[in-house]
């Protein structure tokens, strides 16, 4: 059983920037000192002081939540953490572990550190751990994708866990409640995507997915529902969706919408190619005044 | 005797070998053993994805490398003689994210991971300062939290927003935008006066001799008092020679070996990987024990960062600091603060500046793909130091993409017969517990190290 009181936490580091770190501590102040409140964190290679993984290693023989930042790699010789390879270090975690939890899109799926292919054995948890037998886990490997993680992705998926023992995940262990809809989904720039407006970096007005690479309609996030640090995101301001919670992440030339005769090559998740131009060509007939005029003159 | 310590609670992790004689250190090596390649993972990208790679080298500094990254692209554009027109408005946001960042950063580093340490010279009750609960501890992170919201509304988000690119920036903010903007940036500032300085940011900025400390409270009081009790304006010092590569209106960029010389000629810096692991097998020996390479200027090595800025800048207070105690864990730490001092007014008065009419970004006319050959530097000062990167640009695609990182001047290993910054200022401590605090008054980030 969970300690049901505080169940402990220990967040392990392997190839990462600390940009999912960071990205907790960036997180509402309430919101995270109930998560120290409610949560037993006996080990953050940043936060804590106490303990050090070698202590953790020796002594802690059951974990409640393992959260894995980064991603993981066998080789000692390019990487290694307190005198071991990462791989070696997650097994001997995830062993003890009752839920493990990737946090952030290096740890789910190899993410950026993936593409350093000159040490080809870089990836997410779920793969390096897939010939263990994990006997203490009591739910599917989660994986909260991201780069970086939601803070609030981390917080709601753990006080959930705490409260239920389970959530519904999707078909790349992402909690459904998280990724279920497009980061598209409440962007303020959705009337401009409707009616077809193209924008152009550095303006209020217009819609980045015909020119600007944005991939809003066709990446799993909740990044327009649960705002970043609470009052901004990225399409809102002006840069594009990158699609970094997806399996594909990073892709190549992220800042451009590749097109084919002028129609992007992609088009918006589950809608069909000639769906989609149907609607575009009828949307583009009318010109709307009000949405060619800038916002504020 | 020699000892082996795992130092955790920087950025990453570093293993720091001491030599031990007679009870004092004879010798210390610092090894950094996670390398993660990012200048191979450069590659034959195309060169705006350099835009979203860069910042993810770092979590913490990642708006120094995007800064990096932008202004040796738009290098670019001006070394094949299409120099980009970029607005006032453009440069102002863009310097603005930096700074907030730097801010963001050195509230962090001194609650999380220095002071604790620092306490625990004196007492094993680390009260208000005690991780995840003292009380100071999470006011700090909640400190830190609002101000680097001043960032997420031109960004969107931070960590890791793209929001600068060659010819503007992403945003347009609008003028609640910008008081905003100052609101969260006055949580950094109350913190200051509070908590940090426990006197007004005015009154602090008028400081300009050594004797000004007596006048601080709180923090900075109770820092300084436990440095001269534990001798840490003694200990530390290593060449006590400075370099600071990029300019601001805050920083001056200039060098001091024995004489301050305010002009840098970037052709002189080179790398070194005498010591530093290879991916090529047969080139790796015995010798090599890290992957930090070093560097120098003009064959020589220098520390950078906050007391290396404020040095080239000529900020009175530190200078004077640095006058009675040198390169000393002391005068380290106290630029750090003083620089959050001068950053949060700085940045207060760059964002009154901006003038919401101008534009936000200038399509460039040539697009960076079509370019057949062309190469360019930037150096940019972020948190830890100056930052460095040059890119190469054959067919539209990234040739090669070189990154020094401020941690490599400071932390890197010899470079020819000199010992590396922090290694030098490791020699003749007394104990592990100051040898460890000597290193982490660098800012020590393993991750920026090795990239």
């Amino acid at each position: 059983m969970m300690n049901q009181s505080k169940p402990t936490i220990v967040w392990f580091q392997a190839i990462t920037c600390n940009g999912n770190t960071h990205s907790l501590l960036s997180s509402n102040s309430n919101r995270f000192e109930l998560f120290l409140n409610s949560f037993n964190l006996i080990y953050h290679p940043s936060l804590t002081i106490n303990n050090s993984l070698e202590y953790i290693l020796e002594n802690q023989k059951e974990i409640d939540f393992l959260l894995v930042e980064g991603s993981i790699s066998s080789n000692e010789f390019i990487f290694s953490i307190s005198n071991d390879s990462s791989k070696n270090l997650l097994e001997k975690l995830a062993l003890r572990s009752k839920y493990i939890i990737a946090v952030g899109s290096c740890a789910s799926f190899g993410g950026i550190h993936a593409k350093f292919t000159q040490n080809d054995d870089i990836c997410g948890i779920k793969e390096a751990l897939e010939n263990n037998n994990l006997q203490t886990l009591i739910h599917p490997i989660i994986n909260l994708s991201g780069c970086p993680v939601h803070p609030e992705w981390i917080f709601q998926t753990l006080f959930s866990l705490k409260t239920f023992g389970k959530i519904d995940l999707d078909e790349v262990g992402r909690p459904k409640e998280l990724y279920s809809t497009l980061a598209h989904h409440g962007c303020t720039r959705n009337e401009y995507f409707e009616w077809k407006v193209e924008g152009n970096f550095g303006q209020k007005e217009g819609c980045l997915f015909y020119n600007q690479g944005c991939r809003g309609p066709m990446t799993h996030s909740s990044c327009n529902k649960i705002l970043w640090n609470e009052i901004s995101s990225k399409t809102r301001v002006g840069m594009p969706c990158i699609g970094c919670t997806e399996t594909d992440f990073p892709r190549n030339n992220m800042l451009e919408t590749k097109k084919n005769m002028g129609i992007p090559q992609e088009v918006p998740l589950g809608i069909s190619k000639r769906a989609y131009l149907s609607i575009s060509g009828v949307a583009k007939t009318f010109k709307i005044d009000r949405l060619h005029k800038k916002l504020m003159e | 005797m020699k000892t082996v310590d795992i130092v955790e609670r920087i950025e990453g992790e570093a293993k720091l070998n001491c030599t031990w004689k007679d009870g004092i250190i004879s010798d210390a090596r610092i090894d950094f053993l996670n390398f993660r390649g990012f200048e191979y993972i450069l590659e034959g990208k195309s060169p705006l994805d350099a835009l979203i790679y860069t910042p993810r080298i770092c979590g913490i500094c990642g708006q120094a490398h995007l800064k990096a990254t932008v202004d040796a692209l738009e290098n670019v554009y001006e070394n094949i003689g299409e120099k980009l027109e970029v607005t006032q408005k453009a440069k102002l946001l863009r310097q603005i994210g930096l700074n907030i960042e730097i801010i963001d950063s050195h509230i962090k580093w001194f609650y999380l991971f220095i002071m604790p340490d620092i306490i625990k010279l004196d007492s094993n009750d680390l009260g208000i300062y005690e991780p995840l609960k003292g009380q100071r501890w999470l006011e700090a992170c909640k400190t830190a939290s609002e101000t680097i919201k001043s960032l997420a509304i031109i960004g969107g988000q931070w960590p890791h927003s793209s929001y600068m690119l060659p010819g503007g920036v992403v945003s347009d903010p609008t003028l609640m935008d910008l008081v905003n903007m100052q609101n969260y940036l006055h949580y950094a500032l109350v913190f200051f006066e509070k908590s940090i300085a426990g006197i007004s940011l005015e009154n602090y900025l008028s400081f300009d001799s050594v004797n000004n400390i007596e006048k601080l409270n709180s923090d900075m009081k109770c820092f300084k008092d436990l440095c001269l009790k534990h001798n840490l304006q003694n200990f530390g010092k290593s060449y006590n020679r400075f370099i600071t590569l990029g300019e601001t209106n805050l920083f001056k960029n200039g060098k001091i070996k024995i004489k301050l010389v305010n002009k840098i000629d970037l052709t002189k810096v080179s790398e070194n990987s005498y010591f530093t692991f290879s991916m090529i097998e047969k080139e790796n020996n015995d010798k090599k024990h890290t992957w930090s390479k070093s560097v120098s200027y003009n064959d020589n090595i220098y520390e950078t960062g906050p007391l290396a800025r404020a040095i080239t800048s000529n900020r009175k207070f530190i200078k004077d600091i640095h006058k009675n105690y040198a390169d000393s864990v002391f005068t380290r730490v106290m630029s750090r603060l003083d620089e959050l001092a001068y950053l949060i007014d700085d940045t207060k008065s760059l964002i009154s500046k901006i003038n919401i009419k101008e534009d936000s970004f200038i399509k460039p006319k040539i697009i960076l793909s079509e370019i057949e050959k062309a190469s360019a530097i930037s150096v940019v000062e972020a948190t830890r130091g100056s930052l460095y990167h040059k890119i190469n640009i054959e067919k539209g695609k990234i040739k090669s993409y070189d990154v020094i990182t401020p941690t490599v001047w400071n932390l890197g290993p010899v470079y020819k017969k000199q010992k590396g910054i922090a290694q030098n200022a490791m020699i003749g401590l007394p104990s592990i517990e100051i040898a460890k605090i000597v290193l982490r008054s660098f800012d020590v980030c393993s991750v920026c190290t090795t990239h």
